[in-house]
């Protein structure tokens, strides 16, 4: 029997102690080999490090079975859960130094002008308006944890991280960043910037 | 960090305005992307047609720098092969 013929959820609930151990065999071996393949050439990771996130997944994995509905394969699934354990764990090594403290003092300061590079504030006239709204709304209309949240995603600080700094869950600090967003973007549509007044601003 | 080094550019500047333009009133956040991920990443490679839960996840991937980057590995590692 192939990998691909196995009833994975089954073999891995097997009452059978040596069906079920084969099967986790089989599986860890299938994640760390595609987690080898997904993080080939990155010089942080090393086959320790392959193994530990192959483990940690395997556990993730087999918490979550019931989960699994069938709308894929079931190594795919569980090889996506997979790579969000070992990126997760990547991104929070690289960024465990930031603190909320810092973030929160940046985040007060982005409706400053000296926050705004010279070409943003030396921009066309529309392109102006639109900024001086955006910074106006991010100033009135976010809380201070919604303005570090946001410039948390815009340094590029990995998802994770912020819902640490938060110290809130992912589904709640996804809820403060959607939040925020519809914010401006109901402020910027009430000061009638349309999506083509952007596209020309931006060239996007 | 000093002050300087804070300024947020104009292609910060531009992304914001781009998240916002991506930005729709029902959103799948990072969980829900992570439930659905793999359908999507199966059916982008076999050019199947987007129905409307897997249409939240490309929305998701839009938006979600970190889940795109997890997409885009899974995609590598099913193009590798078994």
């Amino acid at each position: 029997m192939t990998q691909n013929e196995i009833n994975w959820p089954a073999a891995l609930r097997a009452t059978d102690s040596g069906e079920q151990a084969a099967a986790v065999r089989a599986l860890r071996e299938q994640l760390q080999n595609g987690l080898r393949i997904a993080l080939n050439g990155r010089r942080d990771v090393s086959e320790a490090h392959l193994e530990d996130f192959a483990q940690e997944s395997l556990l993730r994995v087999l918490d979550r079975l019931d989960q699994f509905q069938g709308r894929s394969k079931f190594t795919t699934w569980a090889q996506a859960i997979a790579l969000n354990v070992a990126f997760t764990e990547l991104r929070r090594k690289r960024w465990q130094d930031v603190s909320l403290d810092a973030l929160m003092a940046d985040g007060e300061r982005m409706t400053e002008p000296a926050m705004m590079a010279d070409d943003v504030l030396g921009a066309e006239e529309d392109r102006q308006r639109l900024v001086v709204t955006l910074r106006q709304a991010i100033e009135n209309d976010l809380t201070p944890k919604q303005r570090a949240a946001i410039l948390g995603e815009l340094r590029e600080l990995p998802f994770d991280q912020i819902v640490e700094l938060l110290g809130t869950s992912r589904s709640a600090a996804y809820k403060m960043l959607h939040d925020a967003r519809r914010a401006l973007k109901q402020r910027l549509h009430e000061a009638g910037i349309t999506g083509a007044d952007i596209q020309n601003a931006f060239n996007i | 960090m000093k002050p300087e080094n804070q300024r947020l550019t104009s292609e910060q500047v531009g992304s914001i305005v781009k998240m916002l333009g991506r930005t729709t009133d029902r959103e799948f956040n990072c969980n829900e992307c992570l439930q659905h991920v793999s359908e999507f990443a199966e059916g982008q490679l076999a050019n199947q047609p987007v129905h409307e839960v897997l249409s939240k996840v490309e929305q998701h991937l839009a938006l979600c720098p970190e889940c795109r980057e997890e997409y885009l590995a899974l995609v590598k590692i099913l193009q590798a092969g078994p």
